[in-house]
């Protein structure tokens, strides 16, 4: 094409190193416009990750001046320079002789890029992934290192380190065309070349995938590991999912036991009017000493009044957390708290199946749970 | 949630879509969360009280009872709890696809093609067998999770295991609750072996 040309005619002694790294420029800005694909982590054209459409936009928008600047790289700096002015994010440095300008100028996009793509943070994730945490930098700093430091370090907007970077990648850049060394980098999760080291699979798109693939992989490990609690020692794959199902029969055993308690404990309990106390009474850090007594003295109240549950769909939460705000607040006081709440007899709560969202059992109510669900989502 | 796909439109583009995505732990252990599980399994629990008020209360129906709360909290965004949700019902898989349709509102991206792994085994090149055999297994626990790709699962797993936690706990806590009163009130008490009973299962 007409970039290799123009920049195989400009190379001059000097600017042998610049020029490899625009020939690396060049070559990923035609893989990645042909092939489409997002390569993850491509930090040197990150609006791809936020999107391959915005990056082909991006493209599009600048393909042309793309062009005019890997060529103006070539003949003099200063047009060079003037050509990258005319960007908007394109403020280099008169000094052309040196590596500093065309990374000035990869920064700049970077950067550029990086205002695109901040919000998202989600720099070295490939778009099609399904929900990584990128986007939560703060929220996640123990999810995998990898990614909230990618993050981390575009907004920073750390020019220099990806100076540094890029320098380091135009030195051992020679040396591995192939990308599995710079893979190997990338999975030491350094925080400078793991990023960095993208692009030297750029035109690899299918080692670029598997290794997305392996990092959404590994980062949902991650996760599952610090949720099943003594997993974070394990090593190996198959150890740690050896725990995690483990975990999860256990739980479901447990369930399946207090469920057999909570069925031994049922018929002796009038349930309707309980179920406030123990809301007020699980939203404390625990049963308190007192609160046997309270119980005794709601059993006595069912008697004196008929607790009528208001018929409010489920939906509506958060009316029912302010009743139980209401409920905590004033439980001692055994009269007030219940004259917040109309309750219906339980008898009646059979009546109406089709707002009951439990009867699974008929069709008929299926679908007004289903249509319920639609609603709320 | 939609995620608009127009190019140089900067802020928050991404952020929409992932927005669902909240990491499980900081889901489920949020007080609402639990606030709202609370409520919701009392008022199941209730339900299959008054519907079985003629029989006796099996385990099973509260356990069902339970657990369609947990999916009911969980706001079906998930395929555990639209598994668990619609798993009686007939019509099974056309409510899931379609639930599946409400949560899938972000456009598939072109570059599925060389991402997403669909198959149900993950990666055999990379991983050994007993990895995917953990993983087949892992499958099958996770109710609604059959053929699915790693990612997806570890996801689900996670998920489901949070939610787990949270149910195991909140019926603890109401299973305690109403032992103690069955002890404290001596004078509803049928017997003092139903009392023992409870004990039994306290232990």
């Amino acid at each position: 094409m007409a970039l290799s040309s123009g920049a195989g005619s400009g190379n001059s002694g000097t600017y042998t190193p610049e020029i490899t790294e625009t020939l690396r420029f060049e070559e990923e800005i035609q893989s990645l416009m042909g092939v489409n694909l997002i390569p993850p982590g491509f930090e040197c054209s990150p609006p791809v990750n936020a999107g391959s459409s915005s990056f082909t936009a991006l493209l599009g928008l600048q393909p042309n001046q793309a062009v005019e600047l890997l060529h103006e790289l070539d003949p003099a700096p200063s047009p060079a320079i003037a050509a990258g002015a005319s960007f908007r994010p394109f403020g280099c440095s008169p000094t052309f002789p040196s590596n500093a300008p065309l990374i000035e100028r990869a920064t700049r996009l970077s950067v550029f890029a990086t205002a695109d793509g901040s919000p998202e943070g989600s720099s070295a994730i490939p778009s099609n992934s399904e929900g990584d945490h990128s986007p939560y930098p703060k929220s996640e700093p123990p999810d995998s290192d990898s990614k909230p430091r990618r993050p981390a370090k575009r907004k920073e907007a750390d020019k220099s380190s990806k100076a540094k970077s890029l320098t380091k990648k135009g030195k051992c850049f020679p040396g591995d065309d192939d990308g599995d060394s710079l893979a190997n980098l990338d999975a030491d999760k350094l925080p400078y070349v793991h990023v960095r080291a993208r692009r030297g699979q750029a035109t690899d798109s299918h080692s670029l995938a598997e290794r997305a693939r392996r990092e959404k992989i590994n980062a949902r490990m991650k996760l599952l590991q610090e949720l099943v609690p003594g997993c974070s020692k394990i090593s190996g794959t198959a150890l740690v999912l050896d725990e995690i199902i483990n975990h999860v029969q256990s739980l479901q055993r447990q369930v399946e036991i207090l469920s057999m308690r909570l069925a031994a404990v049922n018929p002796r309990i009038d349930f309707t009017g309980l179920d406030n106390l123990f809301t007020a009474e699980c939203g404390r850090a625990g049963p308190g000493p007192g609160w046997t007594d309270g119980v005794i003295r709601r059993n006595q109240q069912q008697h004196h009044h008929h607790h009528y549950e208001h018929q409010q769909p489920i939906w509506h939460v958060d009316h029912q957390q302010q009743q139980q705000q209401q409920e905590t607040a004033g439980w001692e006081r055994d009269e007030t708290p219940l004259h917040h709440h109309v309750f219906i007899s339980g008898s009646s709560s059979g009546s109406p199946p089709g707002t009951s969202l439990f009867g699974c059992d008929s069709a008929a109510s299926a679908l007004p749970l289903s249509s319920q669900l639609k609603s709320e989502i | 949630m939609i995620s608009s796909p127009c190019s140089t439109s900067a802020a928050g583009r991404k952020k929409p879509r992932t927005y669902f995505r909240s990491p499980p732990e900081s889901k489920w252990r949020s007080g609402s969360q639990q606030l709202i599980y609370r409520r919701r399994l009392f008022d199941a629990l209730r339900v299959a009280r008054s519907g079985g008020g003629r029989s006796a209360i099996s385990s099973r129906d509260i356990k069902n009872a339970a657990d369609s709360a947990l999916a009911l909290t969980a706001q079906a965004q998930t395929r555990w709890s639209r598994a668990l949700l619609f798993g009686c019902c007939s019509r099974r898989k056309v409510l899931l696809k379609a639930a599946g349709k409400i949560r899938r509102r972000r456009p598939p991206r072109p570059a599925r093609k060389f991402g997403g792994n669909a198959s149900p085994e993950p990666n055999p090149m990379l991983k050994g067998k007993k990895v995917t055999d953990r993983l087949c297994v892992l499958s099958r626990i996770v109710p609604g999770c059959q053929k699915l790709s790693a990612p997806c699962l570890l996801e689900e797993a996670a998920d489901y295991v949070a939610a787990l936690e949270l149910q195991v706990k909140t019926m603890r806590a109401l299973a305690d609750a109403l032992c103690a009163s069955s002890l404290s009130s001596p004078s509803r008490e049928s017997a003092p072996s139903t009392a023992g009973d409870c004990d039994e299962f306290a232990s």
